[in-house]
């Protein structure tokens, strides 16, 4: 059945996710990325936030590891709920 | 390449909405004729597995990381429409929960993320022969970073002289920075978007040959025709 094989092959990626977010800890959580670096060239700082959301992505392994699990399920239901809509509407 | 609250000109950020919004009415049609329900699970996951590769920084010298994008990843197994879907859903979690990207900014975000990220790296990919499917997959993935970075330079650039300094970054400052730093991490987004591609057609064949994809086989033409091209 070669939805359970698509299953298993996202699975194989999300343990690799599980791995990479350790490595990230180690070599480049202190690092910005290039508009960061683009922003420190130029002498500019991140102004207030509009909107307070009400989590961050954690600042060490667990906290990470726990918000990218809760943030794969929201976003799992939330486009699979975008695709159900989007499918009803065209039939 | 998340924009925050208060970098860009108020009249840059609501052009970037409107974009947005435009794009999201051209998607919305598009996924209600072609929708298939047979794509909805591959098309959550995908969504949910670019959120979470999203989090991994990787650093890419001088102190720099970047993260993949995954917008050319979604267009080649969805299709650009799907895509720009999966990326919008994306965004919109990240800036409205967890706060990676401001919500003035959710257009422009959109804009250079997820439509150009898509178009570029579908149609890119489409130009490339079958034989040639690796070095397709690299430099749409490639491309679809550093044209979204350049878009995100031509923003900074113009809510600069817009607002006369008071938002944005001067050209001279954004795009040479923005467009070395993004040369880099794009080739870090291209390998592994080819990675996973390639590691996808090994385990799972049938996820390649999805209508948004080009077939493995290489044989049947109308197999790469994606519905929502």
């Amino acid at each position: 059945m070669p939805e359970r094989r698509h299953l298993k092959a996202i699975g194989a990626l999300l343990a690799a996710f599980a791995a990479g977010l350790a490595l990230f800890f180690l070599f480049s959580s202190s690092m910005g990325d290039g508009l960061d670096r683009t922003m420190e060239n130029a002498g500019v700082e991140d102004g207030d936030p509009v909107y307070k959301a009400p989590f961050d992505y954690g600042g060490n392994y667990p906290a990470a590891l726990a918000m990218g699990m809760l943030g794969f399920f929201i976003v799992l239901a939330a486009a699979y709920l975008v695709g159900r809509l989007a499918g009803k509407r065209g039939k | 390449m998340h924009i925050p609250d208060g970098l860009m000109d108020p009249l840059v950020a609501a052009a970037g909405w409107i974009i947005a919004l435009s794009a999201l009415a051209v998607i919305t049609r598009r996924l209600d004729r072609r929708m298939d329900d047979r794509r909805l699970p591959l098309m959550a996951l995908l969504a949910a597995g670019v959120f979470v590769a999203q989090m991994i920084n990787f650093p890419v010298g001088g102190g720099t990381s970047g993260h993949l994008v995954g917008a050319a990843l979604a267009a080649i197994l969805l299709g650009p429409a799907a895509g720009m879907a999966v990326m919008m859903v994306i965004l919109a979690i990240q800036c409205l929960l967890f706060g990676d990207g401001g919500i003035t900014a959710l257009g422009l975000n959109f804009l250079n993320m997820g439509v150009i990220g898509c178009l570029a790296g579908y149609y890119v990919f489409r130009a490339f022969p079958v034989r040639y499917r690796n070095a397709g997959i690299f430099a749409a993935s490639w491309l679809a970073v550093f044209l979204g970075a350049a878009a995100c330079a031509a923003e900074l650039a113009a809510s600069s002289i817009i607002s006369g300094g008071d938002f944005g970054i001067a050209p001279f400052i954004a795009f040479p920075s923005m467009m070395i730093f993004y040369a880099i991490i794009g080739v870090g987004e291209a390998i592994i978007t080819t990675g996973i591609l390639a590691f996808l057609a090994h385990v799972a064949p049938g996820m390649l040959d999805m209508p948004g994809a080009r077939s493995t086989s290489g044989s049947n033409d109308k197999d790469e025709v994606a519905p929502d091209a």
